[in-house]
């Protein structure tokens, strides 16, 4: 039996194939685009190729993320919060807090065996988001993938005071106007974004193990930023990206579980991947 | 006969007004640009060059602004609040609150009678509080500054934007711009948000009426227009909006 889990993104899909005992088998990652139906549509047909597996192979599909009610071939819809926090568990178990910095909006969550207690999330301003980092890495003219290790080689602490990412943006040109060096301006901008989720996290009170998830987590300057931030030890899953797909495909292994235990059947007939065409409003 | 020089250096533009006595003999505006010193350098001459004047002639001059101590000419300098405030009321002595909606922040002040400042509140830590939310979704729109308001006018469903962060606010322009969404509805939608914002600042110091409007963001017709609507008043405009601090700084050099 094989299950999947298609986290839509604002900016990443991510889709996980897994087994009756949760291994994942086939993992893809692509862009999101503005049409989400055929996107998603795109990344399941190669997930299913990198598995040799076909759609009617697949028991249940659960789609998550922000662009979840776009997946027409899902047998059902969970939000992204029970996902991330069911795949960040799955992974430790001794999660408290988890904590996701995601393309555009950033949460974290508060975990008690496993189950998802209490939330906050900023998804009304970029600053703490991944977009942050994107606007100002465009300003600086380098790749969002090299800030991390670029950030390492910083020897001098420089501060971004600006709150807001277009003022950032200003300060950025103006700091390096004065001859500052692009590694401590990154590494300056790695510790707002930290902050920011830093103050977000608090409002939970952030409680060992805390999980860093989301395609931030894979800048280690931001990493290490949030550790000196939050004055703790900081766990990173292998594949950061991936939890939200991870915990909607265990979702969907243990939805379809509860179902045939009821004796209810499982419909998977509406599924349209190829009817998939475009995304209209 | 006496004259005052009145200088505001501000993050986007540099204004200098001419007081001769209490008539305003000239004024000017030009970008601030990466060199505050040279921006108050260049306004100083061309000020002194219009009123056909040299730097003997004047009496004082007083610097404000995010830029003032780059003015090292001036005798001494005046904060903006202080000088907006003045300004307005030299202007329009009725008026006993003032909004100022300049290109990285707004601010809305309370003033009594001689121009006085009793109370004020300043938003600055947001683009999507500032003008400079117009100038970015005006880039979006791919169009020029003095084409926003006017453009804004000729709407009739403004577009509803779902934050109060100019960055998502400039993603959100794009999708609606490739949905085929008028130009209009969306420069009219940020006007309305813009305006929101500036409410609520000036609910901050409870507004008192008659209230004025001034900075960069008056020039904008359909912000003014939607601050009203948003605020349930009339709001007084002043002919030159953008200059209101500069002159504030020369009525201060005066006295």
């Amino acid at each position: 039996m094989y299950f999947a889990g298609v986290d839509i993104g604002s900016t990443m899909t991510k889709v996980v194939l897994t087994d009756a005992a949760d291994n994942i088998l086939s993992s893809v990652k692509g862009p999101t685009g503005p049409e989400h139906r055929q996107l998603a549509n795109e990344v399941m047909k190669r997930v299913l190729d990198q598995a040799k597996l076909k759609l009617d192979d697949i028991s249940y599909i659960v789609a998550t993320g922000y662009g979840r009610v776009n997946v027409p071939f899902a047998d059902e819809q969970i939000t992204e919060l029970s996902c991330h926090a069911r795949g960040v568990s799955s992974l430790f178990p001794g999660v408290r807090t988890a904590i996701d910095i995601g393309g555009q909006d950033a949460k974290c969550m508060k975990i008690r065996n496993g189950k998802l207690v209490d939330f906050v999330m900023n998804d009304k301003c970029a600053a703490g988001t991944g977009r942050f980092l994107e606007v100002t890495a465009a300003t600086l003219g380098i790749k969002l993938d090299d800030l991390g290790a670029l950030s390492l080689k910083s020897t001098k602490k420089i501060e971004i005071s600006n709150v807001c990412t277009i003022f950032a943006q200003q300060e950025i040109v103006a700091r390096l106007s004065e001859g500052e060096k692009v590694e401590d301006i990154i590494a300056g901008l790695h510790h707002a974004v930290a902050s920011r989720v830093a103050i977000l996290a608090r409002r939970l009170k952030v409680e060992p193990d805390v999980v860093l998830t989301g395609g931030v987590a894979k800048n280690i300057g931001v990493v290490t930023a949030m550790r000196e931030a939050l004055g703790c030890e900081i766990l990173v899953p292998e594949e950061p990206l991936l939890t939200g797909a991870l915990g909607a495909a265990i979702l969907a292994r243990e939805n379809y579980d509860k179902a045939g235990k009821r004796g209810e059947p499982v419909t998977t007939k509406g599924r349209r991947l190829e009817k998939a065409t475009f995304f209209t409003k | 006969m006496t004259w005052f020089i009145g200088i505001d250096i501000g993050s986007a533009y540099t204004k200098g007004v001419i007081l001769k006595d209490s008539e305003i003999i000239a004024y000017h505006t030009i970008p601030s640009g990466a060199n505050y010193r040279s921006a108050a350098d260049t306004i100083k001459q061309h000020l002194l060059k219009q009123a056909d004047l040299t730097l003997n002639n004047i009496t004082a001059i007083v610097a404000t602004g995010t830029g003032a101590a780059s003015a090292d000419f001036a005798s001494r300098q005046a904060s903006e609040i202080v000088c907006t405030a003045r300004g307005i009321n030299s202007i329009f002595p009725q008026a006993r609150t003032v909004i100022e909606v300049a290109g990285q922040a707004s601010k809305a002040i309370k003033i009594d009678e001689r121009g006085m400042v009793k109370n004020f509140a300043v938003s600055e830590k947001c683009a999507a509080g500032s003008g400079r939310f117009i100038e970015v979704i005006a880039n979006v729109l791919r169009m020029d500054l003095k084409d926003f308001g006017p453009l804004s006018l000729k709407s009739t469903r403004p577009v509803t934007f779902g934050t109060g962060c100019a960055v998502f606010g400039e993603s959100e322009a794009i999708t609606r711009v490739a949905e085929g969404i008028p130009r209009e509805d969306i420069a009219a939608g940020v006007n309305k948000a813009l305006a929101g914002k500036i409410s609520s600042l000036a609910h901050k110091v409870r507004l008192e009426e008659p209230c004025a409007i001034c900075g960069g963001g008056a020039l904008n017709a359909g912000l003014v227009k939607a601050a009203e609507k948003e605020l349930g008043i009339k709001l007084l405009v002043p002919a030159q909006p953008q200059i209101v601090t500069a002159l504030g700084a020369a009525v201060i050099a005066r006295s």
